[in-house]
């Protein structure tokens, strides 16, 4: 089954592959764009796998932390189709950009150039929650894969997955507002969050019971909970008719009406008909992610389906395919419990039946009899504390870009700090349990470990570390830079000192004009880029532009006074031409500035 | 075998016929296509506009978006806006071939054109030129994720295209759907010329939308002030004198620039006493840009 599956998703990939190519080649013109909202098939394929995203974790993770008992293959399962949709997810949000290379700018962070992304805009809260949630599901399933080495490790699941819990129902909030909180007609409402969770479960029980069914197996509790889902889902679709007119009929046949075959005993219990269930959920659940962002597709505003499109959709399903099935076929047996379950077990409840290999450890039975100080509690060492700690970073984290420069002028500013509260306490809430466990738990018995598997790990930390690297390198760009605020030459000269004509002669080109007025004309033109000692605002440039050579006598006096002239006027390379708003006689002045600058330089 | 895909995705697509190489063409004939294009877009303008009633624009009612350079909150004394005649107006369409002209604006490729997806600043709607309105209280700068696009102290609704990532989030919250983005190489497919070298050439990905000629204000802005540290005089800017390629070209001066907070300027002057209007869409937005027609 295994090899039948990487052999589809090869078929799918290689397509794929050449759509996603030429899209990233082409930009945006290549898939279908829409007339009002410029977005199209990408965006709707993010917002479809990001929902079977979070289905995974939230089932596992939310499970796990009602006490709701679920057998280790199954919330590994779910864990590893998070972390492959969420890859999946993320590659159609970057690929969409118009300029991709400039991605990194939408971090909330003053990078090396004192800029600062507009934390006002829904896009920046999801880069991070996305990007928080990625971490920390990464670290959720690495704990489940680990427990089974180091079984210390499984004290810190819970602590994991009550972080997980609210995270989850978070970042797909925060998705959701990326709709609800524009302009465009169709998305206005405020029942878009709860909307959006809601088929995120949706279509994540469908993937999840998909990927069970391929497995040999299935889980009614799982399979009664996409029922329910899908009457609320129904509700909403209804009521979002009543109140905007706005209905996909072709969702809400695939994903309304035909699951309720479900209730019909032939159809549920052949597995022909299972699967037939579970695949029409999601398609009538992208088709419905699709009508949301392109509204027009298809009519005379919008833009026709190209084969780009579909290759993009090929694309995205090939990748999870391959990338589920080598990483369910290279942990093999270490995804399994104890007592694994081959296949057709259909009548067995597994939610019902307690898997002895997933029991908790136990609380210490001392901290149950005797009074213990809240503070020195087993619950405030395990995740109290390391959420305290998570919160006041994310405080500091506030009152940091409270203080920057730009958000004197932010309405609401620390208000639209807040979406990103959470997840960062999440992240350094989860940061201390795992480095936690990490001390106490799995370095002292790391000796134990197979050679081979102590090799993989030490390849895979240090595969991270390259990563995180390199992420700093968006950071630093190098240089020094007078703060961007500093009012620029405040008192250039001392007018009393000097002599000559301060206006000059600005028509003829022969002359030229006084040093003061050279260097006024300098600080407002010039230094901008230049410098107003002409030393280069280095790292404004290095944003944009390559650094140029640096001021320097004898190269002015090589290149001559003409020549310089001229590149003033007429630009060179990176240098805009100013011959429109330069006269030639000012033009030589800042010449002569420039040979001035460069002998102070000295 | 995947890597091959990859590869032979990247191999370059063509976009479209009749997009010409650029390089040797003349400029008579590069100005030529610019013409063909205006009129083109003139003849199949099919946008309608649904006006409401404003009040004259006044300082703006939001805060001012960051990036700008000050971080005191000051109140300006600049706010920059036009306002357009659509008593004078005939929907002639020169306003822009001179909006084009001045800011480079790229050609599009015939099969754009045939879906009538032009780069133009200007738009012709129900008749009438329409252009960003520099909303006070812009709905596209509240969700660009990098700060590229914001609002300068003078009023004007500016782009940063250097730190534009191209997410369109901005052209998809914008109601009035004024901005553009840059889908071709325009440059690599010869379908745009420097012609105006105050302005930069926008690359493919960034969006771009109306700037209210800023080189204009700016060059007048640097020029006035080197004149006053000179004479030493603590004059404020006012932007007088000034006026965009749109104004200048119009025929019949319906286009009418200026700046709202200072009473002696032109546009102050011709829209007292008339009735102010802008789309339904945007009038609470506080535009900038708005129409004039009748008596109040």
């Amino acid at each position: 089954m295994l090899n039948f599956l990487r052999f589809i998703g090869l078929l799918l990939l290689l397509p794929g592959l050449v759509a996603l190519g030429y899209s990233v080649y082409q930009g945006p013109a290549a898939w279908a764009v829409d007339s009002s909202t410029f977005w199209g098939t990408p965006i709707s394929l993010f917002v479809f796998w990001i929902g079977l995203a979070h289905a995974g974790t939230l089932l596992s993770a939310i499970f796990l932390a009602l006490d709701i008992k679920m057998d280790k293959r199954t919330a590994m399962m779910a864990e590893l189709s998070t972390l492959c949709s969420l890859a999946i997810a993320v590659i159609f949000p970057l690929m969409h950009l118009g300029v991709l290379d400039r991605f990194y700018m939408v971090l909330p962070l003053a990078d090396a150039r004192a800029n600062f992304s507009n934390i006002r805009s829904p896009l920046v809260w999801d880069f991070c929650c996305i990007g928080v949630y990625g971490i920390l599901s990464l670290l959720f399933f690495g704990t489940h894969l680990g427990a089974k080495t180091f079984s210390g490790l499984k004290k810190i699941r819970k602590p994991l997955a009550w972080l997980l819990f609210p995270l989850v129902l978070w970042v797909h909030t925060v998705v959701s507002l990326d709709f609800a909180a524009s302009f465009v007609p169709e998305w206005a409402g405020a029942f878009f969050p709860v909307y959006f969770i809601v088929g995120a479960v949706y279509s994540g029980i469908a993937l999840v019971c998909c990927i069970l069914w391929f497995e040999g197996y299935r889980m009614r509790l799982l399979e009664k909970l996409l029922m329910i889902s899908s009457w609320i889902l129904c509700a909403i679709w209804l009521w979002n008719f009543a109140a905007q007119r706005t209905f996909c009929t072709s969702a809400f046949i695939f994903a309304g009406l035909l699951p309720q075959l479900y209730w019909v005993e032939s159809i549920r219990e052949t597995r022909i008909g299972r699967i037939c269930i579970y695949l029409s959920v999601l398609l009538g659940l992208w088709l419905e992610r699709l009508f949301l962002v392109s509204p027009n597709l298809g009519t005379t505003a919008g833009a026709s389906f190209g084969w780009v499109d579909l290759g993009l959709i090929a694309f995205s399903a090939g990748a999870f395919i391959l990338a589920f099935t080598s990483i369910r076929g290279g942990l093999g047996s270490a995804m399994e419990g104890e007592s694994t379950f081959f296949g057709e077990v259909d009548s067995t409840d597994m939610a019902t039946s307690a898997d002895g290999s997933e029991e908790d450890e136990a609380l210490d039975p001392a901290d149950e009899k005797n009074y213990v100080e809240p503070w020195a509690s087993h619950e405030t060492r395990t995740l109290r504390f390391p959420l305290f700690v998570g919160f006041s970073v994310a405080t500091f984290f506030c009152i940091w870009c409270a203080a920057q420069l730009n958000f004197d002028n932010i309405e609401l500013s620390l208000a639209n700090v807040i979406p990103l509260v959470y997840p960062i306490a999440a992240l350094v809430a989860a940061f201390i349990v795992c480095g936690k466990a990490y001390v106490n738990e799995v370095r002292p018995n790391f000796g134990s470990v197979q050679l081979r598997h102590r090799k993989v790990m030490h390849v895979v930390a240090v595969l991270l570390l390259i990563m995180f690297g390199s992420l700093l390198g968006a950071f630093y760009a190098g240089g020094k830079s007078a703060p961007s605020n500093q009012e620029v030459a405040a008192q250039p000269y001392n007018f009393e000192n000097t002599e000559g004509d301060l206006i000059g002669d600005a028509d003829s080109s022969a002359q030229e004009i006084s040093a003061p007025r050279a260097a006024l004309i300098w600080n407002s033109r010039c230094a901008t880029c230049h410098g107003t000692d002409g030393k280069f605002n280095e790292k404004f440039i290095r944003e944009y532009y390559p650094v140029p050579q640096k001021l320097d006598s004898a190269r002015i006096d090589s290149i001559g006074v003409d020549s310089l002239v001229n590149v003033i006027l007429n630009g060179r390379a990176n240098m805009n031409a100013y011959g429109n708003r330069l006269s030639g006689s000012e033009a030589r002045g800042l010449v002569r500035y420039m040979q001035q600058l460069a002998k102070e330089a000295k | 075998m995947a890597l091959v895909g990859l590869l032979q995705g990247c191999k370059k697509g063509q976009l479209g016929d009749g997009a010409g190489t650029g390089s040797g063409e003349r400029l008579s004939a590069f100005m030529k296509r610019c013409e063909d294009e205006v009129r083109l877009a003139v003849s199949e303008a099919h946008g309608r506009m649904d006006l409401v009633k404003v009040p004259m624009p006044k300082e703006m009612k939001g805060s001012l978006a960051g990036f700008s350079a000050g971080s005191a909150r000051e109140a300006s004394v600049n706010r920059f806006g036009m306002a357009i005649d659509l008593d004078l107006c005939n929907g002639c369409g020169k306003c822009i071939l001179a909006c084009n002209t001045e800011n480079n604006v790229a050609l599009v490729t015939d099969e754009e054109a045939a879906r009538g997806r032009f780069m133009h600043w200007i738009d012709m709607r129900g008749g009438a030129p329409f252009m960003c309105a520099h909303c006070g209280d812009a709905p596209c700068e509240k969700v660009c994720p990098t700060g590229a696009a914001n609002h300068t102290p003078d009023g004007i609704s500016a782009m940063m295209y250097k730190r534009c990532t191209g997410s369109r989030f901005c052209g998809a919250n914008c109601p009035a759907k004024a901005r553009k983005f840059n889908f071709n190489d325009a440059q690599e497919l010869g379908l745009v010329r420097k012609l105006n070298y105050d302005v930069p050439l926008r690359e493919k990905g960034v969006m771009e939308k109306c700037s209210l000629c800023l080189h204009r204000l700016q060059n007048d802005r640097m020029r006035f002030k080197t004149e006053a540290a000179i004479a030493g005089s603590n004059a404020e800017w006012r932007g007088r004198g000034v006026k965009t390629a749109c104004a200048e070209a119009c025929p019949r001066n319906a286009i009418v620039f200026g700046n709202w907070l200072d009473p002696e300027s032109p546009l102050v002057k011709a829209a007292q006493g008339r009735q102010l209007y802008a789309p339904r869409e945007l009038a609470e937005h506080d535009p900038a840009v708005v129409f004039m027609m009748g008596k109040r």
